[in-house]
């Protein structure tokens, strides 16, 4: 890090710059962790060990496969709140 | 060669859009932020695009289908896992990076902590990670093209070689880039155009059917070791043969059971865990955030990105299904031999499928797709070696007072040196299945990179001791674990090593990085002005 006087352009610290970093923080994370807890929870579903779990009959399908599958579309609605929320 | 001139033919057409793009692309080439990150103004959806392309490798485009045709639906987390580390880079990565970073991952790091070790380590970690990752990229292409084409693998290695180093070395970055647009449009529109015509003709465009078929079937690498089977239903239909074959076999599991691939949970957490948490720290893509205007920039590509990858991912789940109904004797057939089958079936699957569904012209854009893929992920490794062996090592450890002009040509140079190595290796390893090295390079990433980067970007009381022997850890419980799976060791006190290095870099990287910061002072020179620049208010 060079000397931040030096550096035009270089954004002001403060208290507006700290809580837009914490508000990045908070959404950044929480989302972030939302999907990772239903994105490693599947797979671990998707283990022969859960196997009598992720075999359930779910809208046509296995409960394993569908909720492998709803990772994508799942992911998309994270990504509209992360802009919504992140304007 | 009559047979496959179309796919001649479009092969032409990529070399020489390459070539035309290339020649276009080095007149506006001039500085150094013109060569490692196109004069920082590529509009984000040309950079969302390139993204997609730099990422989907043939081990995408070929084997997440080939692989549930072979294995069932235990495979479909390979296409899945390649996908979740976008996510981590959206939310986490990309508009922070963006802001603080100039030409290559460890540029990021070192604004906050300004030691030249942080920019060695990161170094040798983007330099191994980009060997294990090209060198199946050439090997692969070499194989594919031989069985194909029946093409010499060496001239076809070497042409890859030579024509991704010409990309770089006289249109840099912005090369890369146009280049990738054009194969990733190309080879997504291939994967989505084969899926949608085989789930119409062969899946009576219902997700019931397919999957009913799925559960009938036997899998294919299962009903391989039964020659009774192999022989019983050797030239029939693929609905009669998957009839004959559970007839056969009544008490064999189907291509809906799991655990036919997967070894246990412990395994499967720990590659999934390195695909995503990998994707974010692989180099190649990081450094593509340097390319677009701003952080909210960097974050629409991305999500552009996400985007075309779930779609492809779904296809290529979904076309592996379609595999059954498609040519299933075919699959049994191929593997039956063992070994070399099923990485034969593995990646000519898809291949054959377009054939069957599209005629010649399908299997012409398939196969291009293919080199398509090989292309831009190679493309992108390279570059990214190149960047930083010359801006973070030459430059530093070298010669401090180079010019911009001759760290640039270090980055030709270097550029041509990672092709002859990546040729030879891919020459050397011929006979050799490597197609797992790439799983290996996301392990290595994500233990030695992710957890410093995140780290740096929004953990204030992270130090640079703590960054530092983070990555050092990452990076050698990563490689010892590579060691211990090449030594055919499958536990290492008490853990498997069967899922890569994952889970254990990861959990020791970000263990050490906490423990350590927590003991030491040096969080920067001026850790507030950092997070200031890193989350500054969004501008297009």
């Amino acid at each position: 890090m060079t000397d931040n006087t030096h550096q035009p352009g270089i954004p002001a610290t403060g208290p507006e710059a700290d809580k837009r970093y914490r508000h990045r923080l908070v959404l950044g994370f929480g989302l972030f962790v939302l999907f990772f807890v239903f994105y490693v929870g599947t797979a671990v579903i998707q283990t022969p060990a859960f196997s009598h779990v992720s075999s359930i009959p779910f809208l046509g399908m296995p409960l394993g496969l569908f909720l492998s599958v709803a990772i994508f579309p799942a992911s998309w609605v994270l990504i509209v709140i992360f802009f919504a929320k992140g304007e | 060669m009559e047979d496959n001139f179309l796919v001649v033919l479009f092969i032409l057409a990529f070399v020489a859009a390459g070539i035309f793009i290339t020649w276009f692309t080095s007149r506006q080439t001039k500085s150094a932020s013109d060569f490692y990150v196109a004069g920082k103004h590529v509009p984000w959806i040309g950079v969302g695009i390139a993204m997609t392309g730099s990422y989907l490798s043939a081990a995408s485009f070929l084997g997440c289908a080939g692989d549930i045709g072979v294995f069932g639906v235990d495979s479909i987390w390979l296409a899945i896992g390649f996908f979740g580390g976008y996510m981590a880079l959206l939310m986490l990565i990309a508009g922070p990076l963006r802001n603080v970073g100039s030409y290559t991952v460890a540029d990021a790091l070192h604004r906050r902590f300004p030691d030249d070790r942080v920019k060695l380590i990161v170094m040798v970690t983007t330099l191994v990670i980009s060997i294990f990752y090209l060198v199946p990229q050439m090997l692969g292409a070499g194989l594919l093209f031989g069985l194909l084409l029946g093409w010499n693998f060496v001239a076809v290695t070497l042409g890859i070689g030579l024509l991704v180093s010409l990309y770089i070395v006289f249109g840099g970055m912005k090369a890369t880039l146009y280049n990738q647009i054009i194969q990733a449009i190309f080879l997504w529109g291939a994967m989505v155009l084969v899926t949608v015509m085989a789930f119409f003709i062969f899946g009576d465009g219902s997700i019931g059917k397919v999957l009913d078929t799925a559960n009938k079937v036997v899998p294919p690498l299962i009903a391989a070791k039964n020659p009774a089977v192999v022989e019983a239903i050797k030239g029939l239909p693929a609905d009669q043969a998957i009839e004959v074959a559970r007839s056969m076999m009544p008490a064999a599991e189907s291509a809906m059971t799991l655990g036919v691939k997967v070894p246990g949970t412990l395994a499967q957490i720990s590659t999934v865990i390195a695909l995503v948490f990998g994707t974010a720290g692989l180099p190649h893509i990081l450094i593509m955030f340097y390319t677009v205007r701003s952080a909210r920039a960097a974050r629409k590509s991305v999500t552009l990105c996400i985007v075309g990858l779930g779609i492809f991912y779904l296809c290529a789940i979904l076309l592996g299904f379609l595999l059954f109904p498609g040519m299933y004797g075919t699959l049994v057939e191929w593997i039956a031999p063992g070994g070399k089958g099923i990485g034969y079936a593995k990646n000519m699957a898809v291949v054959l499928m377009s054939e069957m569904v599209g005629g010649k012209l399908l299997m012409a854009i398939a196969a291009s797709g293919a080199v398509a893929a090989v292309l831009s992920t190679s493309a992108g490794l390279m570059i990214a070696t190149a960047s930083t062996i010359s801006h973070d090592f030459y430059k530093v450890y070298i010669n401090r007072n180079a010019t911009e002009r001759q760290e640039l040509m270090i980055a030709k140079v270097t550029t041509l040196v990672m092709s002859v190595i990546a040729v030879a290796l891919a020459i050397l390893l011929k006979k050799e299945n490597v197609a797992w090295l790439v799983t290996l390079a996301f392990g290595i990433a994500a233990s030695a990179i992710f957890p410093a980067m995140v780290a740096t970007l929004w953990w204030k009381r992270a130090t640079r001791q703590g960054i530092m022997i983070s990555m050092a850890t990452g990076l050698t419980v990563s490689v010892l674990f590579i060691v211990l799976l090449l030594a055919g060791v499958p536990t290492f006190l008490g853990m498997p090593t069967a899922g890569g290095p994952g889970v254990f870099g990861v959990t020791a990287a970000g263990v050490v990085l906490v423990v350590v910061s927590l003991m030491t002072q040096d969080r920067g020179k001026d850790v507030e002005a950092f997070f200031a620049l890193a989350h500054k208010e969004d501008h297009d």
